[in-house]
């Protein structure tokens, strides 16, 4: 597409530079190009920033009649590439569609411009007296739209639910480039939105509703040595009354790779990895009025842990939103992030420990309960992506991650491009009739961020996926082995 | 975050880059330029292309000095990348490549010559003391002093804040202080080139500087600079065991506390603007603020944004050389955040943010003044 022809945006807004292109085909995700390049155009052609609503229509206006595909990015901080293209085109560059912020004290509710971080949108609203409800545990760079355009659980779902529950209205330039205003009456409804991974529109704007600033907050860390107990714990915790704001937990082996990151940790572990030890930690933060925060504590009299300093509860609270720090471990770190039923949250920690102990693997999880009968957990191992042998290996063990959690009735947290080969788990086939049905409501000519969300690409056909990552899965255990 | 932060090497730094995105989120500069490629992880990423293979040239290279070194991307990194240290290495290779930018070369090829940043003549470096009506016979040049007062180049030669050499003589000599300055036995503390990655350059002028400061005899070295101080605490301090190295906010601090000087009230609100390598990246948040709560009458607003979270000036790591543009927008956008405290004037306590601050405000806020703190704090000494 000639740049001439991109006439609606200013000209320093559009960009054809080669690095600058290339600097936008990737998320978190660090993929060796043999498994990228033969199958899938990563690389825009053309990397667009528009500068409001009206330009991001425009822009998909263009596109619509060309019919080139078109990826809308804010942080892009997942790594299942939802934001970076599968079929070249245009990336729709939204990060200039920041802050915006518009309170309404009386609703309690606030609009926000897209690529504003979540962290930005709390700290705003703080100062005014108020709080969002929810907010993913990478706030400092995750956005707003980028969020509900995800699966949108983290830290505060557990009292508040997801971003979803929390949204009023949404606006979005349609695949069409008719820029509209969505709430839950509307056609097609706010719903619809919501996970959608920017396959149905680009956001614009986000309304959502706030809370009024907590007037007290309070943390607990909780050390324990057996993963049964653990689990338990944080099933009866999620389901207390009053209901925590948060509870995260830790195994020993995200402990060990802090520790071997280089940072402190509040447990003594043993010299060596293996056994694996069944220590583990839970935190758990009330937020609130100060006498649901002090009913909250007095609640924690009946958990089963020893309770470490409050100094400790209180520098874990603030590593919430850094726990990247891991990946220091690495140098690379993959992981397997799946929804758990919180149920069988400890069953899911002993079968990591057990699968890490028989294959002598270093693997971590950590996890934030996000319902009261729904965890969030991230199981992470360390790796070198310098190694490119070793490295496809270890890519291909996320699906024995992914299929342990599966045996509890876990499954993958998003979608994008490489989780698209676990969509029989993700979805039935009556809801994703139901997603295709829109898909093809609302983008007939396929092309908002196609190639995600809806169809596994080759070679993330379930079969081809499933020999080639079970192959691999063997092979990072025979090289990935933790040496003594 | 906590302070602890590593460097091990481009490479090894390249590869730990988590790619999140947190750096970007705070970056002045990527908020002023917009693109990827000028985003911390871009450049980290940019690096890596270049350590791989992809051809360097001289643009692609700019996007590395587009950057004023403010350590706010290290401040908030996940994978505690100390990115100061990442910036300055890739720039010294960058230099090394003959790739750095051109404004740059003629600052080096200007310290060379002159001994200063902006060429020049040297014997002029204090040529301020001779505007003072006040100035003793010596012209504040002593043999021998308790203090060395590093005067800087910016506060040598650029007249909008040649006043915080003035008022900052005038402070200590009300203090009592035995102090001197070394005239055109100063040079460039180096830092500049260091921040260009011209690390060899840089080595002339610090030895030049350590004989100068030995030879007085000296307890303490003073510094309006926050760049001037953090440059002599990492690169002079091991060659002068026992010298005490202050900003002058430190110093201050001391001579309020030991109520060594007599003030006036003054009627005034302010906002306080922490310098980056005075405050992030230097660790001095609290001697600035006890010197302006020493002031009577003195009212400080803070603004949201301080602290470990201050904002930049736009005026650090060669930005302004470079890019003088992006400096300029960095700086509005930071002047508007502190002119929205309703304060009539924004306070700081380095020269080069003066400097850049002030051109911000006469965009954005022309009603607000910009003063280095030795500045009101002149005013309201009761002589």
């Amino acid at each position: 597409m000639p740049l001439t022809q991109l006439a609606s945006i200013p000209a320093d807004r559009v960009t054809e530079d080669a690095i600058e292109r290339k600097l936008y085909s990737r998320d978190l995700a660090s993929v060796p190009a043999i498994m990228v390049k033969p199958f899938f155009r990563t690389l825009p052609d053309v990397v667009v920033r528009p500068g409001n609503a009206e330009q991001v229509a425009e822009t998909i206006r263009q596109a619509a009649r060309e019919r080139i595909p078109v990826t809308p990015r804010a942080a892009a901080s997942t790594s299942y590439y939802n934001s970076v293209p599968v079929r070249g085109g245009w990336v729709l560059d939204v990060n200039d569609m920041r802050d915006g912020i518009e309170l309404d004290t009386a609703r309690q509710t606030v609009r926000v411009l897209p690529a504003t971080t979540w962290f930005e949108l709390d700290d705003a609203l703080q100062q005014r007296g108020f709080a969002v409800k929810s907010y993913p545990s990478s706030a400092v760079s995750a956005t707003v739209g980028g969020w509900v355009s995800m699966q949108g659980h983290g830290m505060g779902s557990l009292k508040y639910g997801g971003v979803g529950e929390q949204l009023v209205s949404l606006q979005v330039a349609l695949p069409s480039g008719e820029l509209v205003t969505v709430t839950r009456e509307s056609d097609p409804p706010l719903d619809w939105f919501i996970a959608a991974e920017g396959t149905l529109g680009v956001i614009t704007q986000v309304e959502l509703t706030v809370r009024p600033r907590p007037a007290a907050e309070s943390h607990h860390l909780f050390a324990f040595d057996e993963l049964n107990t653990l689990g338990q714990n944080v099933v009866s915790l999620a389901r207390a009354e009053p209901c925590p704001f948060t509870i995260f937990f830790a195994d020993s082996g995200y402990l060990r790779l802090l520790a071997r990151a280089g940072f402190h940790i509040p447990l003594d572990l043993p010299q060596s990895h293996f056994p694996v030890s069944e220590k583990g930690l839970l935190l758990v933060s009330f937020q609130g009025e100060p006498s649901e925060v002090n009913q909250g504590k007095d609640r924690l009299t009946r958990v089963a842990g020893c309770e470490l300093s409050s100094d400790l509860a209180l520098e874990e609270w603030n590593m919430r939103l850094y726990h990247l720090r891991a990946k220091r471990a690495g140098p690379s770190l993959l992981a397997a992030e799946s929804w758990l039923p919180i149920d069988a949250l400890h069953h899911y920690l002993k079968s990591v420990k057990a699968l890490a102990e028989r294959s002598r693997l270093l693997i971590g999880t950590y996890g934030l309960a996000v319902a009261p009968n729904m965890a969030l957990v991230m199981s992470l191992y360390p790796t070198d992506e310098r190694r490119t042998v070793e490295y496809l290996a270890a890519l291909g063990f996320t699906k024995r991650l992914h299929d342990l959690a599966a045996r509890y009735g876990g499954r993958p947290y998003g979608v994008g491009l490489w989780n698209s080969a676990y969509l029989p788990r993700l979805f039935s086939r009556t809801r994703l009739d139901e997603l295709k049905r829109r898909k093809a409501r609302l983008d007939p000519s396929g092309i908002m961020n196609p190639g995600k969300l809806y169809q596994a690409p080759f070679p993330l056909w379930p079969i081809t996926f499933g020999i080639g990552a079970m192959l691999l899965g063997a092979a990072h255990i025979a090289l990935g082995r933790e040496r003594p | 975050m906590k302070d602890q932060a590593f460097f091990e090497g481009l490479m090894a730094e390249a590869v730990i880059c988590a790619y999140c995105g947190y750096c970007r989120a705070v970056c002045p500069t990527y908020a002023g330029v917009g693109w990827e490629s000028c985003s911390p992880r871009g450049r980290i990423q940019l690096t890596r292309l270049i350590m791989e293979g992809t051809p360097p040239t001289r643009d692609r290279m700019t996007r590395l000095y587009q950057c004023t070194l403010c350590g706010h991307c290290t401040q908030v990194c996940p994978t505690r990348i100390d990115l100061r240290r990442f910036w300055l290495e890739a720039r010294k290779q960058t230099v090394a490549r003959e790739l750095s930018p051109q404004g740059l070369a003629a600052a080096r090829d200007n310290v060379a010559k002159t001994g200063n940043v902006y060429g020049y003549p040297n014997d002029e470096r204090a040529g301020w003391v001779e505007y003072m009506d006040d100035a003793p016979a010596d012209l504040y040049q002593r043999d021998q002093a308790e203090v060395v007062y590093f005067v800087g180049c910016s506060s040598s030669f650029s007249p909008r804040v040649q006043r915080i050499a003035e008022s900052f003589v005038r402070v200590l000599d009300a203090a009592g202080v035995d102090f001197t300055i070394l005239g055109e036995g100063e040079v460039c503390c180096g830092f500049p080139l260091l921040a260009a990655g011209m690390h060899d350059q840089a080595q002339a002028v610090i030895e030049h500087n350590l004989e100068r400061v030995r030879a007085i005899g000296a307890t303490t070295i003073v510094f309006n600079c926050p760049a001037c101080r953090m440059m002599w605490l990492e690169e002079y301090a091991r060659h002068l065991p026992g010298v005490r190295l202050l900003h002058s906010t430190e110093l201050l601090a001391e001579l309020t506390a030991a109520q060594r000087l007599p003030m006036k009230d003054v009627n005034r609100i302010v906002t306080y603007h922490d310098p980056c390598d005075l405050a992030r990246n230097g660790g001095v948040y609290e001697a600035p603020r006890a010197v302006l709560a020493a002031i009577p009458g003195l009212r400080l607003v803070e603004v949201h944004e301080r602290r470990e979270r201050g904002l930049c000036c736009g005026g650090g790591g060669d930005l302004e050389m470079v890019d003088t543009a992006l400096s300029g927008r960095v700086a509005a956008r930071t002047v508007s955040k502190l002119a929205g405290t309703g304060a009539q004037t924004i306070v700081t306590a380095c020269p080069q943010c003066v400097r850049t601050l002030t051109r911000g405000a006469e965009q954005t806020a022309p009603d607000v003044t910009v003063k280095d703190i030795v500045e009101l704090l002149a005013e309201a000494l009761d002589r």
